[in-house]
């Protein structure tokens, strides 16, 4: 196993942070619902790349429980997601965030 | 050193094991249960809360338990009070509404909202990033699932695939799936900002207990990033501006009843997340998250304020005076900092926060129902919310008072407390928000927030009129069904009593905290 050293876990923050920017990004561009969540699927990686390297630098396990939570809440988020994407699809028969966007004041 | 050792104290919990307990019952039962009279779930509902209120102040629930990841304090006994009264009312008000929607299938989003209420009484004795983070999802993801719920079940049933993507000019079923959606996009990306931060806090502090934390984080542009996503991320969840475009959206879409819930409880919950970590952990660093707070306040006040008075439709202004009054609620947290960070004392800012919490859910979820009794009557069986766009503009409110005189009532009551004008509760909140906020030595923001209330009252002012300065026309008589009218009823009567009587209700919050 690699020591976690400083350098590396400025490496792996730099990772992180790359993984989370990404994400942002295809947050706000994705115009699909699936990619939407595919971006935010990345940014919730990102945040367990981070738990898992502060953990392995400082060692301990507190940091690796949290990333078992982490990864447990995210899997949770995006299932209520698909399911909400499931019911706009049945609704409108699409995916796409146009198709949601009756309510305006 | 015994393998039990990490359940001492463990009946601090009591609250929260009834929560939980509760909800799974309710899931056997609505199992188990023939199709037919599901509303005695509702039933059941009411007591498990009631019976948890109560035994907030039967019980002792003050201690430590869970090896120091969780503390009941005065702080969060009076959260928790919060949260089983707005679930409380928010089931009764909502019984009507939840069983026309779904007749068979109600069981479900009382489990939902059970398990939201179990996130939340959890979150408010947080402190650990781990139980944080849990009990703040617990209470986020049945949300999306009940903002979406009115959607369910009355979608037509097709064979085979649309013509086209041509949809038709009005489809009835949509407008809660997208409420949900559009809560659920943002409640997640918020989610995940507000981890990233604590990860990052984690790894500057080395641990994830508060205690901890508050004594080995150092301040620095790691730290400064942190905070900023985790403010960011919890701004989101209570809806104050910039972060604050899911609001007015999502309780145009979702079932008013649940709305009401979703308006009251969620915030309260976030402001107590807020709490745990901006004056724990981060009480030593108010340099970093003060001037975030400051700019959310100014943001909130203004665009709640001045976005409220062009809405028609009746949901979304609320929406919007909502991001006002979250202004307040940050209001009080920046007092309550300063005062730690300046004399370390405990502050009566805490204080004001948990009065002006309760002094918002009770006025809130009144007006939220009494805008769902108006509806509702107008309402037939097979209609769904939202097959009438105009179900919650203004206009419905046309002559409220010749149509039913103790609606337009509480109605005035409820819009007066928000806006608040003497004697309703939400004008001792105010006042006393403004007060704590003059003493941390905030002169000019107290003067910017009372004008900015003062302007605030324009739209409250015009549900008023609507109700009495309006001919009601043809518009029919209204009666509010049981148990919604019984829970306008005790709100009003809350508004009201706390409202003439503001002392021993203020002294108890007081005592919460610590003071007195």
């Amino acid at each position: 196993m690699i020591a976690v050293n400083a350098e590396v876990l400025q490496l792996l923050l730099l990772l992180s942070a790359a993984l989370f920017s990404l994400g942002v990004y295809g947050v706000l561009t994705r115009k699909n619902i699936i990619g939407l969540l595919i971006g935010l699927e990345l940014m919730a990686n990102a945040v367990n790349i981070n738990l898992v390297a502060f953990a392995r630098h400082q060692g301990g396990t507190a940091g690796q429980v949290f990333t078992l939570f982490t990864i447990a809440l995210t899997v949770a988020e995006v299932a209520v997601g698909l399911a909400l994407v499931i019911l706009l699809h049945r609704s409108r028969r699409s995916t796409e965030t146009d198709a949601a966007a009756q309510l305006h004041g | 050193m015994s393998a039990f050792d990490a359940l001492n104290g463990v009946e601090i919990l009591a609250v929260d094991g009834i929560v939980a307990v509760g909800a799974l019952g309710l899931l056997l039962a609505d199992v188990a249960m023939p199709a037919g009279n599901k509303r005695i779930l509702g039933y059941c509902t009411l007591l498990l809360l009631a019976l948890g209120f109560t035994a907030t102040f039967t019980l002792d629930l003050t201690g430590t338990a869970l090896g120091g990841a969780y503390v009941g304090d005065g702080f969060a006994i009076w959260c928790k009070r919060i949260f089983l009264a707005a679930g409380f009312f928010g089931v009764l008000g909502g019984m009507d509404e939840t069983a026309r929607i779904g007749p068979r299938r109600q069981g479900e989003y009382y489990q939902l909202l059970m398990m939201s209420l179990l996130g939340m009484t959890l979150l408010a004795g947080a402190r650990d990033l781990i139980l944080l983070m849990v009990s703040f999802e617990l209470m986020s993801l049945p949300l999306y699932a009940m903002a979406a719920w009115g959607g369910i079940g009355t979608y037509p049933k097709r064979k085979g695939p649309l013509p086209s993507m041509e949809l038709p000019a009005k489809t009835k079923w949509h407008r809660p799936a997208e409420a949900g959606l559009k809560l659920y996009l943002v409640g997640a990306v918020s989610s995940v900002v507000a981890l990233y931060g604590i990860s990052l806090l984690f790894g500057i502090g080395g641990s994830t207990r508060f205690d901890v934390l508050a004594r080995t984080m150092n301040a620095g542009p790691v730290m400064s990033l942190a905070v900023a996503m985790i403010v960011g991320g919890f701004a989101f969840k209570i809806g104050a501006a910039p972060f604050h475009m899911w609001v007015p959206d999502t309780y145009q879409g979702a079932s008013t009843p649940f709305v009401a819930f979703l308006s009251v409880a969620p915030k309260a919950a976030g402001f107590a997340a807020l709490v745990q970590l901006l004056l724990g952990p981060l009480a030593g660093h108010t340099d970093t998250w003060m001037p975030l707070v400051l700019a959310l306040i100014i943001v909130s006040l203004l665009v709640g304020n001045l976005m409220a008075v062009p809405q028609q439709n009746v949901k979304r202004m609320l929406g919007f005076s909502g991001v006002a009054q979250m202004g307040f609620g940050l209001m009080a947290l920046l007092a309550a900092g300063t005062v730690a960070h300046t004399s370390g004392q405990k502050s009566e800012g805490l204080a004001t926060l948990l009065f002006f919490l309760a002094a918002y859910m009770v006025a809130n979820m009144g007006v939220f129902f009494v805008i769902e009794a108006v509806a509702a009557s107008g309402r037939t069986e097979d209609e769904t919310a939202d097959e009438k766009d105009s179900d919650d503009t203004l206009a419905v409110f046309r002559g409220l008072h010749a149509r039913s005189p103790g609606l337009a009532l509480a109605g005035l009551l409820f819009v007066l407390s928000l806006g608040g004008i003497p004697f309703a509760i939400g004008f001792w909140a105010k006042v006393w928000v403004l007060l704590g906020l003059w003493t941390a030595g905030y002169g000019w923001l107290v003067v910017l927030a009372a004008a900015l209330s003062a302007a605030g009252l324009f739209y409250y002012l015009q549900i008023a009129r609507s109700m009495y300065m309006t001919p009601e026309g043809d518009l029919p008589k209204v009666t509010a069904r049981m148990e919604l009218g019984l829970a306008i009823l005790l709100l009003a009567l809350l508004t009201m009593a706390v409202g003439l009587f503001p002392g021993p209700v203020m002294e108890a919050a007081r005592v919460a905290v610590g003071l007195g």
